[in-house]
């Protein structure tokens, strides 16, 4: 393994480089929560309910985790929340995909895509050069797990009719819909060379890649989807490079709303009358 | 052996009293299944208007509560209907059902959405505080299964209304934009949340017989003025200005507020009670709507195996 | 299908009954167990059951003589006269005569 870093005395290439794995982390999970979030009160049993708003918590705080260590950097969690522009944000764009009313099969699909992008990651992370990443990764995959279960335990619930039935139909048109995007979650930084070579994550994006697609294919072909073709979305959006959905966009400015109107003044924010050009 | 009859339920009503060992009578567990019916449903239609405020929160603090506030919510619904099954008169599917086609009643002030930040604390830290006033006061009742859930709903919702406190609190040192809206939200929630416990002559049509079984063990009245003695202050400490009417009065000979009844307006109150009224109308057909959107999903985990289980199709 | 949890709060606790969640596998219900019934405390250890699984037997089934009905004071230790006993035999005499006392009570409140 690489010498640990000394995170008081980094190199600036090895800054930037931190900075854009921990960003891509917490931007991940940040996300993801806001789209779990969306479930609650409308899931398909009190149950059910309970378990995704878990979820949802445990993503928001270890969206924190990272956010935290960012705050190494200069920012606050309010500045790298609230008001860091949108097209800054670095998540995969399947995290910030709507999805329609009713549409269980693309919440735990999409669940089931990231949970093992994550741990893969974050195994790959345990080896880390950067002693605080090191110091939380343990408290992350710990979390985890319940997700993928609870992910895996849906799907294989959901594919246990005989087919064509509706779930299968519905699991099919999420997997074809969200596929391409979860394929950004492996989209390099133009840092990515830095952050292997430092150690701060020893594997490259490309092998975490081929480890996915080696797990997710099986399991998805074991339960009768057709897995499509692994290519990025058409669009041209990549997520760890800035460009977003239009999905994006809204939910951003939906998060924002409350933000940005309390502990305003009107007056600050009014042109004054006498200097309007009306 | 024949029901209890109610003679008999009405001597022995105290706390605790009658649980699932006992063979109570009719009139007793439909009066109980209506009661605790009317809460569960509370708790999902409160947690329905507050769940947009998750996303809206704005740190990842309040999020976080936000989103565990809700979660208590529908936990609370869960043990509710659960308390209320072990009636025998409805099942948990059956009551989740009625709430979604607009026969399950619940507190008025859940009809109403919720449209900004400044309106959540009137729900959060007032209504909030209204029901955990009456919920004090159900550790009492004499459905043991009801105070059993009780117990842990109280166990659970204290950190609710010290959150909603605590919004209102920044809300209250904000800018004076935001307290002129915080007063404005004020003055539109505060006929409602007094109107929460509901007609104080107890001229309600279920009150006097849960109150002699001992399923209810408080009036409508003293829950009331017990909630107003004790965040009537805390709005004057925030800054709130009590509006001149719905007029409220404190009357020092007697130690209690005063409420001009006249000042209510109970015919809009009793339309949604029936969920007669538009806006509430409005809030249950949105629900129903996601609701039946992922009726798919139930449909699909049913156990369709023969001789398993016998509740209805809605079972997962 | 609905499940009845049971919650052991530590290690060598005997599981106490909290309530139930509906899902429609063990491994759901176990999962959400977890999050309705241990998630603000956590537990040693949930167990899960079918509902229809428990086989109950009730006192006022008519059939059912719970205990017994017939004279057991055999088996009390308030049934022997033998004058002083040693320390931890009076512990047992004084729990049964508690648990009598209870029992009577119940049994007059019926």
């Amino acid at each position: 393994m690489a010498e640990m870093l000394d995170p008081a005395a980094l190199s600036a290439d090895d800054a930037r480089a931190v900075v854009a794995e921990l960003e891509t982390l917490a931007d991940d999970e940040f996300v993801m929560a806001e789209r779990y979030i969306d479930w609650q009160v409308r899931g398909p049993t009190l149950e059910a309910d309970l378990a995704i708003a878990n979820i949802a918590q445990d993503e928001y705080g270890h969206a924190r985790l990272w956010y935290d260590l960012l705050e190494d950097f200069g920012r606050t969690e309010s500045e790298l929340i609230w008001e860091r522009p949108h097209d800054e944000f670095h998540h995969t764009t399947m995290a910030e995909l709507a999805f329609e009313r009713g549409d269980w099969a693309d919440c735990v699909l999409r669940s089931y895509l990231y949970d093992h992008s994550e741990r893969l990651r974050l195994e790959a992370l345990e080896e880390t050069t950067y002693p605080r990443i090191a110091d939380r990764v343990g408290k992350v995959v710990g979390e985890e797990h319940y997700h993928r279960d609870h992910a895996e335990n849906w799907l294989e619930r959901l594919s246990e009719k005989p087919r064509p039935n509706e779930a299968h139909t519905r699991l099919q048109d999420a997997l074809d819909r969200l596929y391409p995007h979860a394929l950004t979650m492996f989209e390099p930084t133009e840092h990515e060379e830095q952050i292997v070579e430092s150690g701060i994550r020893p594997v490259p994006l490309a092998d975490l890649r081929e480890d996915w697609l080696a797990i997710t294919t099986p399991f998805l072909e074991g339960l009768g989807l057709t897995v499509p073709v692994p290519d990025l979305p058409e669009s041209g959006v990549r997520g760890r490079d800035g460009t977003h959905t239009d999905d994006w966009r809204g939910l951003y400015n939906e998060f924002t709303y409350t933000y940005e109107m309390l502990d305003r003044d009107p007056a600050k924010l009014m042109v004054d009358p006498d200097e309007a050009g009306v | 052996m024949a029901p209890l009859d109610i003679a008999t339920v009405k001597a022995r009503a105290g706390p605790r009293e009658f649980g699932p060992g006992d063979d109570m009578p009719e009139e007793y567990r439909r009066a109980a299944t209506r009661m605790i019916q009317f809460h569960a449903n509370s708790e999902i239609m409160g947690a329905y208007i507050e769940r947009p405020y998750i996303r809206q929160a704005p740190s990842l603090d309040r999020k976080l509560a936000v989103s565990a506030q809700v979660q208590d919510e529908i936990g609370h619904g869960q043990l509710l209907y659960r308390a209320a099954e072990n009636l025998g008169i409805k099942t948990r599917e059956q009551m989740l059902d009625e709430l979604a086609n607009g026969e399950g009643k619940f507190l008025n002030c859940f009809h109403y959405p919720i449209n900004s930040w400044y309106e959540l604390p009137m729900i959060m830290f007032f209504v909030d505080g209204a029901a955990m006033r009456r919920q004090a006061t159900l550790k009492r009742t004499s459905w043991e299964p009801y105070a059993h859930a009780i117990d842990k709903i109280c166990f659970e919702e204290g950190f609710h209304i010290k959150h909603g406190e605590d919004i209102l609190r920044e809300i209250a040192s904000g800018s004076s934009h935001d307290r002129e809206l915080l007063q404005e939200a004020f003055e539109k929630w505060w006929p409602r949340i007094l109107q929460f416990f509901g007609p104080t002559n107890d001229q309600s049509v279920h009150g006097g017989f849960a109150m002699d079984v001992g399923l209810k063990t408080m009036t409508n009245d003293d829950l009331r003025t017990a909630f107003l003695n004790a965040y009537l202050p805390k709005a004057e400490k925030y800054g709130l200005e009590i509006p001149d009417t719905p007029h409220v009065e404190y009357d020092a000979e007697a130690d209690r507020y005063e409420v001009a009844e006249e000042d209510l307006d109970w015919e809009e109150f009793g339309e949604v009670a029936r969920n007669e009224d538009p806006t509430g109308a409005e809030q249950i057909n949105k629900r129903h709507r996601r609701q039946a959107a992922v009726e798919w999903v139930r449909e699909a985990i049913v156990d369709d195996s023969p001789g398993v289980g016998t509740t209805s199709a809605a079972a997962d | 299908m609905r499940w009845e949890v049971f919650r052991q709060e530590k290690k060598k606790d005997y599981h106490v009954h909290v309530g139930d969640v509906h899902a429609p596998n063990a491994e759901m219900a176990k999962q959400y167990a977890q999050v309705m019934h241990a998630r603000r405390k956590p537990a040693n250890s949930l167990w899960v059951v079918p509902k229809e699984s428990i086989e109950t037997v009730e006192a006022d089934d008519h059939d059912v003589a719970m205990g017994g009905l017939t004279q057991r004071e055999y088996r009390w230790a308030t049934n022997y006269n033998t004058g002083e006993m040693a320390e931890e035999i009076q512990e047992s005499e004084a729990e049964q005569v508690e648990a009598e006392r209870e029992r009577k009570k119940a049994a007059g409140d019926q």
